[in-house]
């Protein structure tokens, strides 16, 4: 029977081919708006350390002003950074299984080999050696350096993948020394392809951004006096004339997550810097409420309101404009299954029940569906092109992954069902005798 | 032509009227809130940055290792780019309008008090003002004299201060600015000797965008900013020269990001134009496809009426007639769609700006949008309507 | 074969109440030939829809080849139509983008037939009619008796007990008019019940039986055919 109905259900369509293209590109363009804007924003609004959400979390301490909170329209909100002292004093305590303390730095890269290859500026991370297995980063050479390293200064360098090609020509070169800022350090990994969408681990400085090109120990921030690259807060009235008044200053800059794999861990910690609040209020400082948060990466992402407005509006319409779509659809199916009343009369006189012909007429809504959903999926993947060219290095969110595709399929068939179970109930209504007598 | 006879021709096709009607009041919704948010991005990158912006361009210089020496590689580039033909003028700069990185601090107008009024702070030499093509509308720009040079200035204030009259207004009021003191949170002085018009600071986004003042100060190495004001047109040849001298020099540095200010600004606004974009798509499908779903509406109405059609004919209605009947189904159709279109556009509206802290929707969009949606409708359903207009009178008496 | 017993049937609309049928009754035997008439609007198109399955009625009894039908359910009802009961329109009814094998093949589609077995019965069907030729083509191409003449292949192509016939001859010429009779008459002689629909009298005149009908009733009985009232052969099958 379904071959059947499928041969009906093309005949029908060919018989209006302006009226099926109609409905067909109708399903078609709602559809693909809607897998675009979706696409964008469920990568937006994706958690690309998902599978460590449970055990991962972003350290905040409201240092901040006590007159005024650090943002006005959420007040509720400490500072999203530590002050170097603070991040220092986290890193004290013990209960985390790992812990990391960093902040974005620059240095010259000076190539040695090239007479005349002009040195270039990086993005760097300084961070604590945990940032590597807290983060699952992969790597394609070597690997973080030794604990020893987060102690004493060490000049040892972990470089992104596309560094060492700069810097290699892509070969294995841990072992090798690379000239950061006039000075000799020594490479101790190389990292893979790496690309977190969101930047979860630091969302205020870029939250789409490329993670930084190379990484060096954070026992280099004091001893080389690395200036911060990234967002810098101060509120209060204080002299910061040395890198040592900056470094005590209360100027919140150095990011802190923590790795704590157990509920009973999570609690100690959160005793441990309510503590450490309570002791520095004593010293005068912290004099806004006690405010202390362990946020994992899920909630992380969404405080800091890491998806733009802009996208959740631009969903809204693709789903209003899809809603108009499916309108435009139900009522020229309807218009064309009534206009062919007389015919299922005479289907259902000559025997066909019910469901005969509710099957006849899903298949043919089926085929319309099904062809609209498929070109949406196309449309959508050429609406991506396009949207990748307005988003420049923001390739990683206009890519449809396996999740999308399915979604998309599950739109573009709901599409289909919605638009057409209407007009096929209605034709399933006419009576035999309807339209026997004249045509 | 009486409007009763066809509005009850269309409660018996109820259900075909409310879809079109349906259609409508979405399509209006989107379509006024989606033109009202494009035009208040259009206003917002289309506004004046007070500077000359198409003819400036930035480079950056970041010194590195103990070889390495601000005071001369600053004194040495700026030279050298003052004295290429072409170029208007030059600064050092520590932050780039509208490029998103800047750095703000509060100005009081007494040692001491406790509030203060942000502002978006330049660091610039004498040449700063004319650098950025920049327009006083009182007072003189800095002298140089005046500009603070030293690798550990810190925490000291600055003598001098230009400041735009948008901040002006919220530290003094009304009374000019010139000759009188700001204050800085450790209670150091500095004397107005300018003001700007208007000027814009680093971030798009940020509500007081036009809070900004300029500083007589070299800013602290090893990274430091250069502005460069070309003659119209030479921009672009200009910082192929400027990087080609600059980076030839042996300093101990790395010059980079050697860019427009238009490369910033299109960054900056990217947020904007892409929603600019977007929306401008969306909008057009979106009206393409409630005008061919009209089309197709009226063409099969057209088909089933066909034999009324034809006995309207034989009883001697005119082909005109035949089409200002169908006109006016439409208009009555779109007028309805309309009218649930504009409460939805409202309500809308009210949601965006609740939930995502957009401004309320002005009524002339809705306005603008309705009418757009009665000429559309119109023009659409001429197609059909003519068609049926073309229907002979003949058929009334055929059977089959 | 067919017995319907004090049957009405009452359309309702805002305004008015018409009784299409009040306490109609009739009994059509097996292999009868029976012709109904009656001015426009006695209720013949009632009486029709009703014995055919398509519509329901109010109150009264009707049995179909033995069995009460007449609170059936509609897919019970579907069933019947397809299995039983053929029917023929004044304007065809064809389906006009489908070929006369298609069309001839829609009733057999909803009976589950196996596609050699639907393909006998087309093509026999078609051959009975004289029209095995054509196949291919489609309605708009041929005449309008030989539309009718597909019509009724496509009625005898499920092979049914009854067959009713719609002003069979409504709209043809009367030399298409009379093949098409004729071959009503030839089917009726090889066993099948006929029951049709007509205001011609001269038509009526070839059935066995005229039944009138007037103000939804039947008013008399009276037969207008030399012939036996009931054929030996079908009295045999039956």
């Amino acid at each position: 029977m379904f071959s059947y109905h499928l041969r009906l259900a093309l005949k029908s369509l060919r018989r209006n081919p302006v009226i099926a293209a109609l409905m067909i590109s109708a399903i078609a363009l709602g559809v693909g708006m809607c897998i675009t804007t979706l696409t964008v924003f469920r990568l937006m609004s994706g958690n690309p350390i998902e599978h460590r959400n449970d055990v991962l979390y972003a350290v905040t301490l409201d240092s901040w002003d006590p007159a005024e909170p650090k943002d006005d329209d959420h007040p509720e909100l400490p500072p999203p950074e530590l002050t170097w002292r603070d991040a220092m004093a986290m890193l004290e305590s013990d209960i985390p299984s790992r812990q990391v303390v960093m902040h974005k730095t620059g240095f010259v890269v000076e190539p040695k080999d090239r007479e005349d290859a002009k040195p270039f500026l990086v993005e760097a991370r300084v961070t604590t050696s945990d940032f590597f297995p807290m983060f699952d980063v992969p790597f394609l050479y070597g690997g973080a350096w030794g604990d020893s390293a987060d102690e004493n200064p060490q000049f040892a360098v972990v470089l992104s993948k596309e560094t060492n090609e700069k810097a290699f020509g892509g070969e294995d070169s841990v072992g090798r020394t690379i000239e950061l800022d006039g000075r000799e350090f020594k490479v101790v990994g190389v990292l893979d392809d790496w690309l977190p969408t969101p930047k979860f681990y630091d969302v205020n400085n870029g939250a789409f951004d490329k993670p930084e090109e190379l990484f060096v120990p954070l026992s280099l921030t004091a001893e080389l006096e690395l200036p911060s690259h990234g967002n810098t807060n101060c509120w209060k009235d204080e002299p910061l004339d040395s890198f040592k008044e900056f470094l005590n200053s209360e100027c919140v800059w150095v990011q802190s997550w923590v790795e704590l794999p157990t509920p009973e861990k999570v609690e100690a910690f959160r005793a441990f810097i309510d503590n450490y609040v309570r002791e520095q209020k004593k010293l005068g400082r912290f004099q806004r409420p006690l405010n202390n948060h362990l946020r994992q990466p899920d909630e992380w992402l969404s405080v800091n309101e890491v998806v733009r407005d802009d996208n959740r509006v631009l969903v809204g319409l693709a789903f209003m404009f899809l809603a108009v779509c499916l309108l435009n659809t139900i009522g020229l199916l309807l218009a064309k299954f009534l206009g062919a009343a007389p015919l299922v009369g005479l289907r259902r006189a000559l025997g066909a029940s019910r469901k005969a012909i509710f099957h006849q007429h899903l298949v043919e809504v089926g085929v319309i569906g099904l062809i609209g959903g498929l070109l949406g999926i196309v449309i959508a993947a050429l609406g991506l092109l396009g949207v990748r060219q307005l988003y420049d290095n923001y390739d990683a969110l206009t890519r449809m992954d396996l999740t999308m595709g399915l979604i998309a399929i599950g739109i573009a068939v709901l599409s289909g069902v919605l638009a057409g179970l209407y007009p096929t109930w209605r034709v399933c209504a006419i009576s035999p005798a309807a339209h026997l007598k004249t045509q | 032509m009486a409007i009763r006879p066809i509005l009850s021709a269309m409660l018996r096709n109820k259900t075909g009227a409310i879809l079109v009607g349906l259609q409508i009041a979405i399509t209006l919704a989107v379509v006024a809130n989606a033109v009202f948010i494009i035009m208040q991005r259009v206003d917002k990158i289309n506004r004046p940055s007070g500077i000359d912006s198409e003819n400036l361009f930035f480079v950056q210089s970041y010194g590195y290792g103990p070889n390495y020496n601000h005071r001369d590689t600053v004194r040495h580039d700026l030279d050298l780019i003052r004295a290429l033909p072409g170029v208007v003028a030059a600064s050092v700069t520590n932050q780039i309008p509208l490029s998103g990185g800047g750095q703000a601090t509060g100005y009081r107008t007494s040692a001491g008090s406790d509030t203060d009024v942000t502002g978006n702070v330049y660091n610039v030499d004498e040449h700063g003002v004319a650098a950025y093509g920049i327009t006083l509308s009182a007072g003189r720009p800095f002298t140089e004299q005046e500009i603070q040079y030293d690798e550990n200035v810190g925490s000291k204030f600055v003598p001098s201060i230009i400041i735009t009259e948008a901040l002006a207004r919220d530290l003094f009021g009304e009374s000019s600015p010139l000759g009188k003191n700001v204050y800085d949170n450790l209670g150091q002085s500095a004397v107005v000797v300018g003001v700007i018009g208007h000027m814009l600071g680093a971030w798009v986004d940020w509500d007081e965008l036009d809070h900004v003042t300029l500083h007589p100060r070299i800013p602290d190495g090893p990274a430091v900013r250069y502005v460069v004001r070309a003659e119209p047109g030479r921009r672009d040849a200009l910082m192929l020269e400027v990087e080609k001298r600059l980076s030839a020099a042996d300093f101990s540095r790395a010059i980079s990001w050697v860019r427009s200010h238009e490369y910033y600004t299109e960054r900056s606004y990217r947020n904007d134009s892409r929603m600019v974009a977007l929306l401008s798509v969306m909008i057009v499908l979106m009206v393409a496809v409630t005008a061919l779903g009209i089309v197709g509406l009226a063409s099969f109405h057209v088909n089933q009426r066909r034999k009324q059609i034809g006995t309207r004919r034989a009883v001697g209605a005119r082909r005109v007639d035949i089409i200002r009947y169908f006109m006016l189904e439409n208009w009555l159709l779109t007028t309805a769609g309309v009218l649930i279109g504009t409460i939805l556009a409202f309500a809308f509206g009210q949601w965006l700006s609740s939930a995502y802290a957009l401004p309320r929707l002005e009524p002339i969009y809705v306005v603008s949008g309705i009418i757009l949606l009665w000429i559309l409708g119109q023009l659409a359903v001429f197609v059909p309507a003519r068609r049926a207009a073309a229907i002979p009178p003949a058929i009334a008496t055929r059977t089959v | 074969m067919l017995s319907m017993s004090d049957i009405s049937k009452v359309y309702r609309t805002d305004l008015i109440e018409t009784h299409a049928l009040r306490k109609f009754s009739l009994e059509v035997k097996e292999g009868e030939f029976v012709a109904v008439t009656g001015p426009s609007g006695s209720g013949k198109t009632t009486f029709l829809n009703i014995a055919g399955l398509l519509e329901t009625f109010d109150t009264g009894t009707y049995k179909l080849d033995n069995e009460d039908v007449s609170r059936l359910s509609d897919d019970a009802r579907s069933r019947i139509r397809n299995q039983k009961i053929g029917f023929i329109f004044q304007s065809f009814n064809l389906i006009p983008d489908l070929d006369l094998f298609d069309n001839v093949d829609v009733p057999l589609r909803y009976r589950g037939m196996s596609a050699a077995e639907r393909k006998r019965r087309i093509t026999e069907s078609l051959e009975l009619v004289g029209l095995a030729s054509r196949i291919k083509h489609i309605p708009a191409q041929l005449s309008g008796g030989q539309q009718q003449r597909v019509a009724i292949a496509r009625a005898l192509a499920g092979s049914p007990r009854i067959l009713f016939a719609d002003e069979p001859t409504g709209n043809l010429d009367s030399l298409m008019a009379r093949q098409v009779v004729d071959l009503l008459d030839d089917i009726n002689r090889r066993g099948t019940t006929i029951v049709m629909v007509t205001h011609d009298t001269e038509l009526a005149r070839r059935a066995h039986r005229n039944v009138h009908v007037m103000d939804g009733q039947v008013t008399d009985l009276q037969s207008y055919t030399t012939k036996p009232l009931v054929r030996p052969e079908a009295l045999a099958a039956g």
